[in-house]
C-alpha cells in the first residue's frame, strides 16, 4: 500500500527549507557541506536514504559520491551509465523522476532494492547549464512523494550542485598548476657553449596547455620542444604532459624531427582523438652550428644574429597535430652563426585581440637583440607583456650559441 | 532538453549545409560554433561549408572547432570547405598548415560550384 505521509504543517515545511538553505552551511568546506546537506535533506523529507551521484564526463557514467543511510553505494563505487536505470534516466532527461515501485526493472543498482527501498525520488543537479549529477532520496516504507517534496529536493540539489562546482573548479585549478609546475623544466640542462633562459606565465584564464622542453640526446645534440595544446585548465594540462613525455621518447628513438612529430601525431590521434596542438621541435647539432627544425602548425623561432637585423627563421610550415589525413612535415636546416640567439615561444606572447599576428611578430623581433638569454627574456617580456594581464599562457625559451665556444671555432 | 540559441544556424544552400562564422571566433563562442559545425557535418553528404568571409579573428579555440569539423567530415567521407576573405584568417590557416588540407574559396558561390549540389538524400 502506497501512502502519502500526513500533510506537513506550513511551519515545519519552512523549517525544512531553512535547514537546507541555511547560510551557516556555507561556512563548511565543500566536502563537509555535501555530507551535511544530505543529512538535512533526508531529515527534511523524512526519508531513509539520500545520495549524490556525480557525472564523470569522460565515461558518461554517474558515480556515487556522497550518501546518507546508503553509504555502501559510495563505498562500492557504484557507477550508473547516463540514460539507464533510475539515476541515469534523471540525468538523461534532466527532470525529476519518482518511483513508486523499486525492483530490478526500474532500478539498475541492486543495492537499492536489496536494501528494501520501496519508493524513490530524484532530481538532476545542474550547474552552469549542464547536468553534473543526480540527487535522490528513498523511503523504506511505501510512500507517494508530492510536488512539494520534489521542490524541496530540487532546492537541495541546486545547493549541492553549486558546492560541487566550486569544489571541482578549485581541485582542477590546483591540480593543473601542480601538473604544469612539475612538467616545466626546473633546471635547464648545462650544455657547453649554450646559454639558456626561459619563462612560463599562466594566462588570466588559469593554467593552460603551453609547454617548453629542452633536453640533450646521447649523441650530444640539444633538443628544444615548444607546444600549445588547444583548451585550458586541467584537461589541456594533462594532454600537454602526455605530449611532452611522448615527444621525449620519440626523440630518443629517431634522429629525424619530422618522424618524431609524425609519431607524436599518430599517438595523439589514436589515444586523444579530440586533441589539437601546435608543436615546434628542433635538434641543434653538438657543435651548435646548425639546427634541424620541424613545425606542426607552430610559429617559427626568431633569430637574432650579431650584426644582422633580427628576423623570423625561414622555416617551412607543417601540419598542426590532430588533423585527419596527416601530411609529411618538412624539416628545415637552419645554419647558426656564433653568438646567435634563438627565441622559441607560444602564441600567447605575440597575439593581441584586434591585432594582426604579423604586428605581434614584428614587435617581438624589435624587442630582441643578440645578447644574454636571461636579459633578452626580460626585455621581451617587458616589451610584449608589460604589466597587463595576459589572457593566454606564455611560454618563452631562449638559447644562445656562444661565440667564444671552441666548438664554434671562435 | 532546451537547446540554447547559439547564434550559428545551419542553413542549406543549393543542397549544401552552410554555417556562417562570426566576426571574431574565440574561447567565448568556439564551443557554439563547434556544435553547429558538427550538426552540419551530420547533414546531407557530409560535405559542408563554413563561411568565414566576415571573420577577422580566429584563435586556437576557433581552429580547434574547424579541425574537429574537418576530422568529422573526413571520417564520414565528406569534406569541410572554407570561405575566407580576411588576411588574418588566411595567415593563421597557413601557419597551422590547415590551408593544405581544407579547401578554401574566396566566395560562397565558388565553394558551392566546387561540390555536387544534388539535394541531400533522405
Amino acid at each position: 500500500v502506497t501512502a502519502q505521509l500526513e500533510p506537513v504543517p506550513i511551519e515545519e515545511r519552512l523549517r525544512a527549507i531553512q535547514s537546507i538553505t541555511d547560510a551557516a552551511l556555507s561556512r563548511l568546506d565543500d566536502g563537509e557541506l555535501l555530507a551535511e546537506l544530505l543529512e538535512r535533506t533526508r531529515d527534511a523529507l523524512q526519508a531513509d536514504t539520500a545520495a549524490v551521484l556525480l557525472l564523470d564526463f569522460s565515461s558518461g557514467q554517474l558515480i556515487a559520491t556522497a550518501a546518507a543511510g546508503l553509504e555502501e553505494e559510495v563505498k562500492q563505487g557504484v557507477r550508473i551509465p547516463v540514460g539507464r536505470g533510475f539515476a541515469g534516466r534523471i540525468a538523461a532527461e534532466r527532470r525529476p523522476v519518482i518511483l513508486d515501485h523499486v525492483d530490478h526493472t526500474t532500478v539498475l543498482n541492486p543495492i537499492l532494492w536489496a536494501k528494501g527501498i520501496q519508493s524513490m525520488m530524484g532530481v538532476p543537479m545542474v550547474a552552469s547549464g549542464r547536468v553534473i549529477g543526480v540527487l535522490h532520496v528513498g523511503s523504506l516504507t511505501p510512500r507517494r512523494f508530492t510536488g512539494d517534496d520534489i521542490e524541496l529536493l530540487q532546492m537541495a540539489a541546486d545547493r549541492a550542485a553549486a558546492a560541487v562546482q566550486s569544489m571541482t573548479a578549485q581541485a582542477d585549478r590546483l591540480a593543473a598548476i601542480a601538473l604544469q609546475r612539475s612538467l616545466v623544466p626546473t633546471a635547464l640542462p648545462a650544455v657547453p657553449g649554450a646559454e639558456l633562459a626561459a619563462r612560463y606565465v599562466p594566462g588570466s584564464g588559469g593554467v593552460g596547455g603551453d609547454w617548453y622542453d629542452v633536453f640533450t640526446l646521447p649523441t650530444g645534440e640539444l633538443c628544444v620542444a615548444v607546444g600549445d595544446v588547444a583548451g585550458s585548465g586541467l584537461p589541456a594540462a594533462v594532454i600537454m604532459g602526455r605530449m611532452r613525455s611522448a615527444l621525449r621518447a620519440y626523440a630518443l628513438e629517431t634522429p629525424d624531427p619530422a618522424e618524431v612529430l609524425d609519431r607524436l601525431d599518430r599517438k595523439m590521434q589514436h589515444f586523444e582523438p579530440d586533441a589539437m596542438a601546435t608543436v615546434l621541435y628542433a635538434v641543434i647539432d653538438p657543435g651548435l652550428d646548425r639546427m634541424r627544425i620541424c613545425l606542426a602548425g607552430h610559429f617559427p623561432p626568431v633569430i637574432a644574429c650579431p650584426g644582422r637585423p633580427t628576423a623570423l627563421a625561414k622555416v617551412e610550415t607543417g601540419m598542426i597535430i590532430g588533423v585527419a589525413d596527416p601530411v609529411r612535415r618538412p624539416v628545415t636546416t637552419v645554419p647558426i652563426q656564433p653568438g646567435t640567439l634563438l627565441c622559441f615561444y607560444t602564441d600567447g606572447l605575440i597575439e593581441r585581440p584586434g591585432e594582426l599576428i604579423d604586428d605581434g611578430l614584428a614587435r617581438l623581433c624589435d624587442a630582441m637583440t643578440a645578447q644574454s638569454p636571461e636579459v633578452a627574456c626580460a626585455a621581451v617580456m617587458q616589451a610584449l607583456v608589460g604589466s597587463g594581464p595576459a589572457r593566454d599562457d606564455i611560454a618563452l625559451l631562449m638559447v644562445r650559441c656562444q661565440a667564444d665556444h671552441p666548438a664554434n671555432g671562435g | 532538453m532546451q537547446v540554447p540559441d547559439l547564434g550559428f544556424p545551419v542553413e542549406v544552400v543549393e543542397g549544401m549545409p552552410v554555417v556562417a562564422a562570426p566576426d571574431d571566433i574565440d574561447i567565448t563562442n568556439a564551443d557554439g560554433l563547434r556544435t553547429a559545425l558538427l550538426e552540419a557535418a551530420s547533414l546531407g553528404h557530409g560535405t559542408f561549408v563554413v563561411d568565414m568571409s566576415r571573420t577577422q579573428f580566429c584563435d586556437t579555440a576557433g581552429l580547434h572547432a574547424l579541425v574537429a569539423a574537418h576530422n568529422r567530415a573526413r571520417a564520414g567521407g565528406g569534406q569541410l570547405l572554407l570561405v575566407t576573405r580576411g588576411a588574418a584568417v588566411d595567415r593563421i590557416l597557413s601557419i597551422t598548415g590547415l590551408d593544405r588540407v581544407i579547401p578554401n574559396f574566396p566566395s560562397l558561390e565558388e565553394a558551392l560550384a566546387q561540390t555536387p549540389n544534388d539535394p541531400a538524400p533522405g
